[in-house]
This record gives C-alpha cells, sequence and structure tokens, in this order.
C-alpha cells in the first residue's frame, strides 16, 4: 500500500505547532458582547428566587436570561433531555445552570454573576449509591434511582463454581475521574442577515449540537450551523452541551456575536466524569487452570443526570469478564442516580472501571495456582471462534493471544510447554 | 526502602456505539475544475490523528497523491452526518464511509485512468474533471456506513452488543517507596491488536497518551466530591502524570486484519488508556505484597495498606 500504514505527517500539524491552529477563544469579532452563566452551589433543591431585576442595572449589562425567555426547548442530553440549559426550579447537582447574563466586556460580567443572588429551598440529597438505594431515599430518576439494570447471564452458574478448585472474592471501588482536556469550554455565536444561528465550539459532534441548539432556539436544523475549530482534547468530556446553547440563546436574544468562555474550575465543575463504580467480583478456575464460573455485581454512581449512564453500565457488564472465554457467568450492573456530579463519556466507557478488578483476579487465582500471570491470562484468552459471555462468537480479527505471544517473546517468557510452573 | 515489581494486564473493547443503535457514517467526495478531490467528512479530530486516517484512506483508494485531496470537515452546513468522535469508532466506522464514497468515484475515474502510478499531477485531475463533464458523469458521490450490532437482552445479555473488538495487554515495571507510599512506574511494554494500523506513528502516539491516562487512573486522580461539590477543581489539586513522571513506554502492534474495516483497521482510541492502570496496580502487588481494593493508589493508601498488613 502506497499511504494506509504510512508513517504520513498529519495534515493538521502544521497550524497546530506554530500556532495558527483558531481555538474557539481565539475569534474575536467587533462588537461581541461576553456571555456566563450562574451556576448552583448546593446539590439539590429548588429556586425561590433569583436578584435578575438588580443584575440588569449592573454597569455594562446587556441581557439578564432566564428559563423563560428560551424559545424552545429548556433541556438537553444525549439520550434523556434531563438536563437544564436554565433550572426551571428543581435541581439536582452543584453546577447547574441558573441565569445566564450577557455583558460587554469581560469585567463587568464577572461583576454582575459575582452579585447574582439566589434563595434556595435546599433538599435532602444523596450522595452514596447504597443511600440511593434505601427504601426512603429521595427519587431523583423517573420513579427510581436506578437508570439502567442489566443482567448477563451464560451458563450455569451454580454448577461452574462447584467446579472450582479456587476462587477469589473480592469487592473493588474505582474512583471519579476527570477527562483533563487542556483547552476549557468556549463558544462564539454569531447571526446573520437572514436570522440564521453560527456557533463556533470544540465539539465532539458537530451534528448534535447542531440539534440541540435548533431545539432550544425553536429553529430548523438548517437555520443553525455549527462550525467545529480546533479541539483541544476532549475524551468523552465534550460530548454532552455545555457553552453551546448559551452562546446561541444570547445572539438569538441581543442579535449580537457572543461569547462564553469557562475558567478552569468553571470547565471541571460543568462536564461529565468517569463513573466511580463499586464492583464485587467472585472468579472460579478448575485444577488445569481454565476459568470455570465468574459473578460480578456492578453498581456506578451515574450522579444527577442520565447522560450516557445506560450505555457506560452495559459496556462494563459485556466487558467484565476480560478478554477470556468463562464457560458460567452471572453479571449485574446497575446505574444509579445521586446528587453527586454527572458521569458520563470518558475515555473506556466503563470497559475501563472492570479490568481493575478482572485483572486483580486473574493475579490472585495465578498466584493460587502457582502458574506465571500471563501463561494463566494465555490459557484463558479470547480465540477466532470464542463465545463471550453475551453469546456472541467472536468470528474474526482475535488478536488477544497473538499480543500475549509477543510480549512472552520480549519477557522470555514460555507460554505453552507446560503452563505449570 | 523501594521494592521493584512487574505486572501483567489484559482487555478488550468492544467499538462502536454498539446495542443495535444506529451507527451510521457519511461521506461525499467531489473532483472540481480546479483539479482536486474535495472529501467532506464528519471527522472532529480530538487529538487522534482522525482527519490524517480520512485523508490516507481517501488517498490509497482513489491512487491520488493526497497532496490534490483536500478535506472538509469543520462545518454542518457542509458535511453530511457521521455521528460522534467517540466510542473509538472514527477509523472503522467514518473510515469506512470514506472508502464507500472513494470506490464509487474510482468506478468511473478508472474508465479514464487506469494507471498503477499514482496521480500527482493536478492537470491529470482536470482532464479528469473535463471527461466527467462531456460523458455527463456524477461529480459528486456520497458514501455509507453502518455498524452491525444487535440490541442485548435486558434479563439474560444474549446479543452481539458491539463490533469489532480491539485487545491489548501491557506489562508494567514499577518501584515503590515503602516508607512514603510513593510509586515511580519505571517501564511499559504495551502490545495492541487493532487491525490494520492506518498511521504507526499516530497510533504510537494514541498509545503513549493512553499509558498516561491509564497512569494516572492507577496513581494518582481521583475527584474529590463533598456533599456534591467537587473540592478539587484545578489542576493545582488534581494530580495527573507529567512528562517527568512518564515510563520508558515501548509500543508493538500486532495486525490481526479486520476484513469489515477499511484496509483491516479496527478503533484504537479508548483501548489505548485500558490495560496500563490494571498492570501498574498487579506490579504494585508484586513489589510490596499488599493488593489495593480502593483507587487510585496514592501514598497515603499505599502507608495505610502496608501498616495493616503490619510490613
Amino acid at each position: 500500500m502506497k499511504t494506509v500504514g504510512k508513517d504520513i505527517i498529519r495534515p493538521d500539524a502544521y497550524d497546530k505547532i506554530i500556532g495558527k491552529a483558531i481555538y474557539p477563544d481565539d475569534i474575536e469579532i467587533e462588537g461581541m458582547l461576553y456571555a456566563g452563566v450562574k451556576r448552583t452551589t448546593i446539590p439539590y433543591g429548588r429556586v425561590l428566587s433569583i436578584n435578575s431585576e438588580e443584575i440588569k442595572k449592573v454597569p455594562g449589562v446587556v441581557a439578564v436570561i432566564d428559563y423563560k425567555m428560551i424559545p424552545g426547548a429548556i433541556s438537553h442530553g444525549v439520550i434523556f433531555k434531563d438536563i437544564p440549559t436554565l433550572v426551571k426550579d428543581v435541581f439536582k447537582r452543584v453546577g447547574d445552570c441558573l441565569l445566564l447574563v450577557v455583558a460587554k466586556d469581560k469585567a463587568s460580567l464577572k461583576i454582575a454573576l459575582d452579585n447574582v443572588k439566589v434563595e434556595y429551598e435546599e433538599y435532602k440529597g444523596v450522595f452514596t449509591v447504597e443511600d440511593a438505594l434505601k427504601e426512603d431515599a429521595p427519587i431523583l430518576g423517573d420513579g427510581s434511582n436506578i437508570l439502567y439494570d442489566i443482567k448477563v447471564k451464560k451458563g450455569d452458574i451454580e454448577k461452574g463454581f462447584e467446579e472450582a478448585a479456587f476462587i477469589a472474592e473480592n469487592f473493588y471501588h474505582t474512583q471519579m475521574t476527570e477527562h483533563v482536556f487542556l483547552q476549557p469550554e468556549c463558544a462564539v455565536s454569531t447571526i446573520d442577515d437572514d436570522g440564521k444561528i453560527n456557533v463556533y465550539v470544540a465539539t465532539q459532534y458537530p451534528h448534535y449540537d447542531r440539534e440541540e441548539v435548533a431545539k432550544c432556539l425553536d429553529m430548523n436544523e438548517e437555520d443553525i450551523r455549527i462550525i467545529n475549530t480546533t479541539i483541544g482534547g476532549a475524551f468523552g468530556g465534550r460530548e454532552d452541551i455545555n457553552p453551546q446553547c448559551h452562546a446561541a440563546l444570547a445572539t438569538y436574544i441581543t442579535k449580537r456575536p457572543v461569547k462564553v468562555l469557562y475558567s478552569r474550575e468553571e470547565s471541571v465543575i460543568s462536564h461529565s466524569k468517569r463513573h466511580p463504580m463499586k464492583l464485587y467480583y467472585k472468579t472460579g478456575v478448575k485444577d488445569d487452570g481454565k476459568l470455570c464460573a465468574l459473578k460480578v455485581r456492578i453498581y456506578g454512581d451515574t450522579g444527577a443526570y442520565a447522560s450516557w449512564g445506560m450505555n457506560v453500565l452495559r459496556k462494563s457488564a459485556v466487558h467484565a469478564t476480560g478478554p477470556y472465554e468463562i464457560p458460567n457467568v452471572d453479571v449485574r450492573a446497575q446505574a444509579i442516580y445521586t446528587n453527586n456530579p454527572y458521569s458520563g463519556a470518558m475515555r473506556g466507557f466503563g470497559a475501563a472501571q472492570v479490568p481493575l478488578a478482572h485483572e486483580a483476579q486473574m493475579d490472585i487465582l495465578a498466584e493460587k495456582l502457582a502458574m506465571h500471570p500471563l501463561q494463566f491470562r494465555y490459557l484463558n484468552a479470547f480465540k477466532v471462534g470464542s463465545v463471550t459471555a453475551t453469546l456472541q462468537e467472536l468470528k474474526s480479527s482475535v488478536g488477544i493471544k497473538e499480543c500475549m505471544e509477543k510480549l512472552a517473546q520480549i519477557d522470555n517468557i514460555q507460554l505453552d510447554k507446560d503452563v505449570r510452573e | 526502602m523501594k521494592k521493584r515489581g512487574i505486572g501483567y494486564a489484559a482487555t478488550f473493547y468492544g467499538t462502536g456505539y454498539g446495542n443495535g443503535f444506529p451507527d451510521e457514517s457519511r461521506a461525499t467526495v467531489e473532483i472540481n475544475a480546479n483539479g482536486e478531490i474535495i472529501l467532506s467528512v464528519e471527522v472532529s479530530d480530538v487529538g487522534s490523528g482522525g482527519i490524517s486516517v480520512m485523508w490516507q484512506i481517501a488517498s490509497e483508494t482513489l491512487n491520488i497523491d493526497r497532496n490534490l485531496i483536500k478535506l472538509q470537515y469543520d462545518n454542518t452546513s457542509k458535511m453530511l452526518d457521521s455521528g460522534t468522535a467517540a466510542a473509538s469508532r472514527q477509523t472503522y466506522n467514518t473510515g469506512n464511509a470514506v472508502l464507500d464514497a472513494c470506490k464509487k468515484i474510482k468506478i468511473n475515474i478508472d474508465k479514464y485512468y487506469n494507471k498503477v502510478e499514482i496521480i500527482k499531477n493536478k492537470k491529470v485531475l482536470t482532464e479528469l474533471y473535463q471527461k466527467f463533464i462531456s460523458d455527463n458523469q456524477e461529480l459528486k458521490y456520497e458514501g455509507y456506513f453502518k455498524a452491525t450490532t444487535s440490541q442485548v437482552d435486558l434479563e439474560t445479555g444474549i446479543g452481539e452488543p458491539y463490533w469489532p473488538y480491539t485487545f491489548g495487554i501491557n506489562r508494567a515495571i514499577v518501584e515503590v517507596d515503602c516508607e512514603t507510599g510513593k510509586v515511580d512506574v519505571i517501564d511499559v511494554v504495551a502490545v495492541y491488536d487493532a487491525g490494520k494500523i492506518v498511521n504507526p506513528v499516530l497510533a504510537e502516539g494514541q498509545i503513549i497518551g493512553g499509558v498516561s491516562m491509564g497512569m494516572g487512573y492507577a496513581i494518582m486522580e481521583e475527584v474529590n466530591v463533598l456533599k456534591g461539590s467537587i473540592k478539587n477543581c484545578n489542576y493545582s489539586d488534581y494530580i495527573i502524570p507529567t512528562s517527568k513522571d512518564m515510563p520508558k513506554v515501548t509500543t508493538y502492534f500486532v495486525e490481526a486484519n479486520e476484513a469489515s474495516g477499511p484496509y483491516g483497521a479496527k478503533g484504537l482510541g479508548e483501548p489505548a488508556m485500558l490495560p496500563t492502570a490494571p498492570a501498574i496496580l498487579n506490579a504494585i502487588y508484586d513489589a510490596i505484597g499488599v493488593r489495593l481494593t480502593e483507587f487510585p493508589a496514592t501514598c497515603d493508601r499505599i502507608l495505610l495498606e502496608l501498616k495493616n498488613k503490619g510490613v
């Protein structure tokens, strides 16, 4: 092949290296206004009052926008439209957007936002999956705190554990993490003479942003244009809507170009996080080193809003075995609402948490079997024709054993001669 | 006293939205009067090299030098919907849509130019354009691809939730300071099967970034939340690896060809960060004989475990 498989310099490299690449905050337009939002500072409650009238009088303020001024949908979300674009009354997390302020410059905007005063009625929140599953817990979801519940069953789990010579049974707890993309969220919006809205933003999915902005403004999608600038990292953190609708809404109301730029702190507070998970793992292995049974329970803290919670926990359940063929499997995974920051997409997407458990289990069992951990993995690894826990046959391109062979060659380990030490 | 340990971890990753969700990509390719090929495709390059991948697939398929291929990938009014830059799906899914569009125009290009030599001259393309016009050939071609998956049953899990799968294994060597609890990651060997690698140097970059992210996940990173409020909102107190923390990383690819992928390629973006964290955690156990079950393995957690075990 002439091009595929070659170390070609990427077409976007030069502009990035010499500093010519345009990120949203590089865009300056004459007469541009600056907008920002006041966010909730308590995790669960209802808004009683906001001093909007006072904020309108702050020098330099051009517009003060609340949910009533949104022409279309007042919430958004990648699957369920549950995240408030601007809060109507009840909110469920620290960092929800209450009031959109537009000012003629950054300094006036800061003074205005610092002077927003909110009266809340605070509700009792839940902050752990255990508390969220209690009978008297406040209900954050649609009639339940369980957003998603999936079971994966293969073979006969009881019989599988009866065959086991060794069993490892443990609890694991993975932490919440942040994407740490370098470029904080920013969007610039403009309006054409014919009323069409343009939003310049660094995003993972321009057509999705277009759909949400159109719904928010109650406009046709064809009349919204999303221009994806250079993106300063994402890792899943730019999948949900953040500044897009606010910038577009401010332009729609003021008919002026508007920039919304987050500080690092606002960026971290606003976007989704990696699901913290509590994992119960019981893994059984036969005397010959073959895995025979796996029981797993996964509780994912999905936070205040759905985002991709269903898809993330599904991915955890499907990948709970690791890349190994296990004849008897019983997995259950749940995404559970709390008043924590909402969890969503982050590189690895549910398949990043389970390896911390299944790979610890593999080492514990290898030690009990007195086998080298790489040999033990090799003995159980998927190959073409293997059947996964969801009864999917892996029909082609299953290179895990070849990967292990390569590593064994580097580390000088005998993989398949006599698997016992 | 510092103790060394070695750890292994293997992972797999099903790419794409999965679960029967319509996982569609589209691309258009057009020949113009200036002697250029215009490839319009929604590829959001989050740093992964997605733009380069689409460019290379187009150049390979069309047998046209990449400098004659112009990309449009940033404006919703000039490109069709190709879904998210997520789920490690761009190379496989959107790459297949680019392949499809290019194959369609190539059939007509071949009627006028079917030499083995790659087209490097603008003049050749301008002449091709003239012939397309005079013979009334379409100038613009649309490519499409939809990944094949099926919905899983919520009670049994039965189904074909993702396709294809990418695989990887890491071996990590760590050094643990038993007095301070600090873990230094010394060396990581990372071996992956992501099918055919479209751009090896970019893929290696993905892996090094993935190792860094996996390392942060294993021993450093944690968002501290108190009553729903994040307490470490800045990079002064949310700690990630710096270049000085990074181990030596050696990357290998075994390329198990995936027939349904463009030139045999699968996804790599997310799988790149999966095996590193568990390999480091297993190496910590190998070094000091205590196994952490709450992550990350920070200094204080390691010291506490050592104390609890009386080591």
